[in-house]
């Protein structure tokens, strides 16, 4: 079976717990219990013709970014970008963390994901936001962790990157 | 290893390993309970492959290897992981790699309480991140809902005025807009420009206090009449002054003097170049600008080129001929602004969907 390292990334406490728990185990909790060091999990999925095994990565949220270690992207096939809708700050840091990677890793697959999109009406991103987002040329989808929209989307968006052309459905 | 080190080990949550040529690791202290559940998988062979058993481990083991080869002695860390172990709890683990009497050395330790002070340390650190940036969020959103309700009392009073003299709301606005750009070019801060979109247009309050007679009439003014017009400016500025609004303030400034010439030959005190307060001479301009370029009732709208020229001609007499200078080099911005705000374009629509956005 192919197996792949992904990782979530993103300012603290923009959801990336929420999201892998969602995920991998169909939870959600309301409490924040911000995550220190990494956790890793496992899903099996199907692309298409092809079997997958995701290893996901649930990088902590360093308040500064620039700290995650250079190893800790070792062997990474591709990332996912996660913002807080309701924070403006986790926009900026998306960017910067999304520049970091490239410089470091080149071109790899990703997705960005508006989170916490159940909260629309405290939501500070904008069309400009979500415009400069695609531009960028990587999936960009509305999750919520809470209410499980987006959830299962934004990982196979992420997985279909990751498999060959010619054996996608 | 002697009994007193090896309760050390067991104290402080820590196993000792050293790999052997094959590259499989030998525990050398006693293997504490929570270990055996990982090692288990692999068999009873007494050695093991960490980096198949903690995934973490793989992406430190290329940083392990380079430091072993080099035979360093010092402590190299991997940074915290987080496993489950068989009561599904969660285990903070670290391993630190060292070369050390010719063998190559694999500390792992199960980190415990340190763990758990370290962890509600910064969790209050990043609660109280949190509450900071939403109170600040919170004020911003505040300070530009206060913003957006001056603006919409600056245009109710300034359409106070346009219902007599027939200016329309999109003009109004254009004003705002092009002095801000103006603004923004002149290097004004972020409060500045705001405060100049919405005290430009402003600028022809006064004229509440003209008689119809005068204000509407169709043909030429006659002196007696042109002097009562002219009234408009110190009219506005006294219906303006007196509050410690900033916007008021500039509004107050823009009224006084948008009839002023850089030459001295305005009114209505006469002022001379710089003088003239630079709001009013910003505003001068971009009135002079879109009352040409666009139709009135009583006249047809001007070619931009004839309008420009004509308005080159000015500078240096009725116009600031460096601000003159600088509203040419911004030309496509005044352009986009006389196109896109019109009296059909007002109140575009807010949603659009994610998909739209991204298309
Ligand atoms: N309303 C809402 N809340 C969410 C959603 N996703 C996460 N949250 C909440 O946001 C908070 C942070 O979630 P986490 O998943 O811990 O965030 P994180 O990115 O892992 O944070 P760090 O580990 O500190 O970097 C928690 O209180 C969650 O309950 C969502 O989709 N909607
Ligand atoms: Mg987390």
């Amino acid at each position: 079976m192919l197996q792949k390292k992904v990782c979530l990334l993103g300012a603290f406490s923009v959801g990336k717990t929420s999201l892998i728990q969602r995920y991998v185990n169909k939870l959600f909790s309301e409490k924040y219990l911000t995550t220190v060091g990494v956790k890793i999990d496992k899903k099996q999925i199907t692309v298409g013709a092809t079997d997958l095994s995701l290893m996901v990565w649930d990088i902590a949220g360093e308040d500064d970014f620039t700290n995650i270690r250079s190893a800790h992207l070792r062997g990474l096939s591709g990332y996912i970008v996660v913002i807080d809708g309701t924070r403006q700050n986790s926009f900026n840091v998306a960017l910067a963390l999304h520049e970091r990677i490239k410089t470091e890793l080149g071109e790899v697959a990703a997705v960005f994901a508006l989170n916490k999109c159940d909260l629309k009406d405290q939501w500070v991103i904008n069309r400009e936001h979500i415009r400069t987002l695609a531009q960028l040329g990587y999936p960009v989808i509305e999750t919520s962790a809470k209410l499980d929209q987006g959830v299962e989307e934004m990982f196979m968006g992420l997985a279909r990157q990751l498999v060959p052309e010619n054996s996608k459905a | 290893m002697n009994r007193f080190l090896s309760s050390i080990c067991r104290n402080i949550n820590l196993t000792a390993f050293t790999r052997d040529a094959s590259g499989q690791f030998k525990p050398c202290s006693d293997m504490p309970d929570w270990l055996v559940f990982f090692l288990v998988k692999q068999g009873d062979t007494g050695s093991y492959n960490l980096a198949e058993i903690f995934p973490y481990l793989s992406c430190f083991m290329e940083d392990a290897e380079q430091h072993w080869q080099a035979k360093r002695s010092e402590p190299l860390s991997s940074g915290i992981w987080i496993e489950i172990d068989e009561l599904e709890r969660e285990l903070p683990l670290e391993a630190s790699i060292m070369y050390l009497e010719g063998q190559e050395v694999l500390l792992l330790q199960q980190l415990g309480e340190k763990y758990t002070q370290d962890l509600s340390r910064l969790q209050q650190v990043r609660n109280s991140l949190l509450t900071q940036e939403m109170l600040e969020s919170e004020v911003q959103r505040r300070t530009l809902e206060i913003r957006k309700r001056e603006e919409e009392i600056a245009i109710k009073l300034v359409s106070l005025t346009s219902l007599r003299d027939e200016e329309t709301g999109a003009h109004v606005r254009r004003i705002g807009l092009y002095a801000a750009v103006m603004a923004k070019a002149l290097g004004w801060n972020a409060e500045e420009i705001d405060t100049i979109r919405v005290a430009a247009p402003m600028h022809d309050i006064g004229k509440i206090g003209i008689p119809d007679r005068i204000l509407r009439k169709t043909g030429v003014l006659n002196d007696e009449e042109f002097n009562v017009m002219k009234k408009h400016t110190e009219i506005g500025a006294s219906m303006l002054r007196g509050t410690k609004i900033p916007i008021l303030n500039m509004a107050a400034d823009i009224a006084l003097n948008h009839h002023e010439r850089w030459d001295g030959s305005g009114y209505p005190q006469g002022l001379l170049g710089e003088k003239i307060p630079i709001s009013a001479r910003i505003t001068t301009i971009v009135d002079i600008y879109d009352a040409l370029v666009h139709e009135r009732v009583y006249k047809m709208a001007m070619p931009e080129e004839e309008a420009l020229s004509l308005m080159q001609e000015m500078a240096g007499r009725h116009l600031d001929p460096h601000l003159m200078k600088m509203f040419l080099s911004l030309l496509p911005a005044m352009r986009r602004i006389r196109l896109e705000v019109t009296e059909e374009s007002e109140e575009p629509s807010e949603e659009e969907s994610l998909e739209a956005v991204c298309a």
